[in-house]
């Protein structure tokens, strides 16, 4: 596994406590899986992806990876309508290994685009790992 | 209280390396490496793979009575169990099998290699040298048979793929005198001086015991040595490999391609209930038309007349998907109505479907130019009846929910019987 000091983490994206990343762009958040979630699940070889205009809470599940380790659950950081899915990954699933912020699942319009806040920041994401 | 976690003479490397790490039994073992799971899987197919499997035991058993000892506690019968013509065991072969209670249980399946005429070798998995070693002493009697449990003081290096033969003919003494006439399922030279037969020693005069056996459905070795040469054997393998593509694989990848080759593993698809109505009839001696063994041996009575209560099947999905296998996850028939357990559930990577047809990337027939397989899940579940090959089952975890087909074979064209002339 990457020790802590491998992971690629960038400053401008939040981090949930589950792993995912989410990232302003105008006025939709995009969400992935950090590069510590990819490399602690090895590769992924299907992703389940939501439908388009389902609306959920931060927390929901809105699908799954399965890897070559496991089979996980992906929650939502923050609430929001699923405006995009990463339909590349149906084919590809292996470009969130390769890239995982590249690599995005769902694209949101979030209820409250100031919910990104709370979310972790780099040094914060960090700090978590460290805990683990 | 926590349980001792054991360690291999590898696991330093492994972390050096990079492996992501999880506990195998008693032991903290290397899942995969940073190619991933899935690029040492397609390895072992296209060119070759590198496992660490010393976590597994050996015993060895000497003697006069060994044979005999054997006999009896042993599921194959070795008087008649080497190739179409049946024929004995003998120094230089090895028989894969099983050591039963007397329910026909299974306590674990082994391969027994009769290494001289008075010396055996078994080779049975982690943890289990010391239960096999107890029950071989409990079942001798006055036999002339020294135990020997030779668990974490052997290593064992298994290179797999069709290129096995090439990179260890580099690091080999005397390559062609080895390879000669070495056919599947034979094994030559020990890991310690042995006057009785001819040593098989690497170019930097360690001596290792060669086997052509392996657990992934391919081509290739598993290389016995003392504990203290494993790293040098590792890298010397390693280094020799380097330019046909060998990588070191993990167990994650070990899983999907013995999924794929229909092979069981041991406390999982095989355990602690009665050893029948499954895909390897062939672990035991030969029957007769009434079902009676060709020898007697423990847990031979309980299984000569058994019906079986429940049939073990292998089977292969329609994409990658795959169940983890919990307390939850169960098989369902298309209605839903349940059926029994899920044992295990892999993707082999190396294998999609072309129509009604499982193609392998190392098929050369009917495999289309631009066949890029996204890999299968497959392995065995546990049902209460019989189901024909071709039966579409549901697995489920209580949530997901995955249909897969009952098949006779998972993974096509794999290499492990090949002539070994072909292959260097």
């Amino acid at each position: 596994m990457k020790d802590i000091q491998e992971l690629n983490l960038p400053a401008d994206i939040r981090y949930s406590n589950d792993h995912e990343w989410a990232k302003l762009e105008g006025d939709t958040v995009k969400v992935g899986i950090s590069d510590y979630a990819q490399d602690a699940l090895g590769d992924i070889v299907f992703v389940e992806l939501p439908e388009v205009g389902d609306t959920l809470g931060a927390g929901d599940e809105f699908g799954t990876l399965e890897s070559v380790k496991a089979v996980s659950e992906l929650y939502l950081p923050i609430g929001g309508e699923i405006v995009a899915v990463n339909s590349e990954l149906e084919d590809s699933p292996e470009l969130i290994n390769q890239d995982p912020y590249g690599g995005w699942i769902i694209e949101i319009k979030p209820d409250d685009s100031g919910d990104i806040d709370k979310l972790l920041d780099r040094e914060a994401y960090l700090e978590l790992l460290k805990a683990e | 209280m926590t349980a001792e976690i054991k360690t291999t003479p590898l696991h330093q490397w492994h972390v050096d390396n990079g492996a992501n790490m999880a506990a195998f039994g008693a032991y903290d073992m290397p899942l995969w490496y940073p190619q991933g799971a899935k690029g040492e899987h397609l390895a072992v197919i296209n060119a070759a793979g590198l496992f660490d499997t010393s976590h597994m035991a050996v015993v060895t058993v000497a003697g006069a009575g060994t044979r005999e000892l054997l006999q009896k506690c042993f599921s194959k019968d070795l008087e008649c169990c080497i190739g179409l013509k049946k024929n004995p065991l003998g120094p230089g072969r090895s028989v894969y099998g099983l050591f039963l209670d007397g329910n026909g249980h299974v306590i674990d399946d082994a391969i027994v290699s009769q290494v001289t005429d008075l010396l055996y070798m078994i080779v049975v998995n982690a943890g289990m040298g010391a239960p096999i070693a107890a029950h071989l002493e409990q079942h001798k009697s006055a036999l002339d048979a020294d135990i020997v449990d030779y668990t974490d003081r052997l290593g064992k290096v298994d290179i797999q793929g069709p290129l096995a033969a090439k990179i260890l003919k580099r690091v080999l003494q005397d390559p062609d005198a080895v390879f000669d006439g070495f056919t599947y399922f034979s094994c030559r030279g020990w890991f310690a001086d042995l006057e009785a037969i001819p040593a098989v020693k690497l170019t930097d005069g360690t001596p290792i015991l060669l086997s052509r056996t392996g657990y992934t459905g391919e081509f290739g070795f598993e290389i016995f040595v003392t504990a203290d040469k494993v790293e040098s054997v590792w890298t010397q393998l390693l280094a020799a490999g380097e330019q046909f593509s060998l990588i070191p694989c993990g167990l994650a990848a070990r899983d999907s391609l013995r999924a794929g080759a229909v092979l069981p593993l041991s406390h999982q698809d095989i355990g602690d209930w009665p050893f029948a109505g499954n895909p390897w009839p062939f672990a035991l001696s030969d029957r007769d038309a009434d079902g009676a063994f060709s020898k007697d041996f423990i847990g031979a009575d309980a299984l000569a007349a058994l019906e079986p209560d429940t049939y073990t099947l292998p089977f292969a999905g329609f994409d990658p998907r795959k169940m983890v296998v919990s307390e939850n996850a169960y098989v369902a028939d298309e209605e839903g109505n349940r059926l029994g357990d899920i044992l295990t559930c892999a993707t082999d990577m190396a294998i999609g479907r072309v129509g009604d047809t499982i193609i392998s990337i190392a098929s050369t027939d009917g495999k289309p130019e631009d066949f890029v397989p996204r890999g299968l899940s497959c392995g065995f579940i546990r049902v209460e009846r019989r189901l024909d090959p071709g039966t579409i089952v549901v697995l489920s975890d209580g949530k997901r929910k995955i249909k897969v087909e009952i098949r006779n074979d998972i993974r096509p064209d794999r290499t492990a019987r090949r002539p070994l002339g072909e292959m260097i």
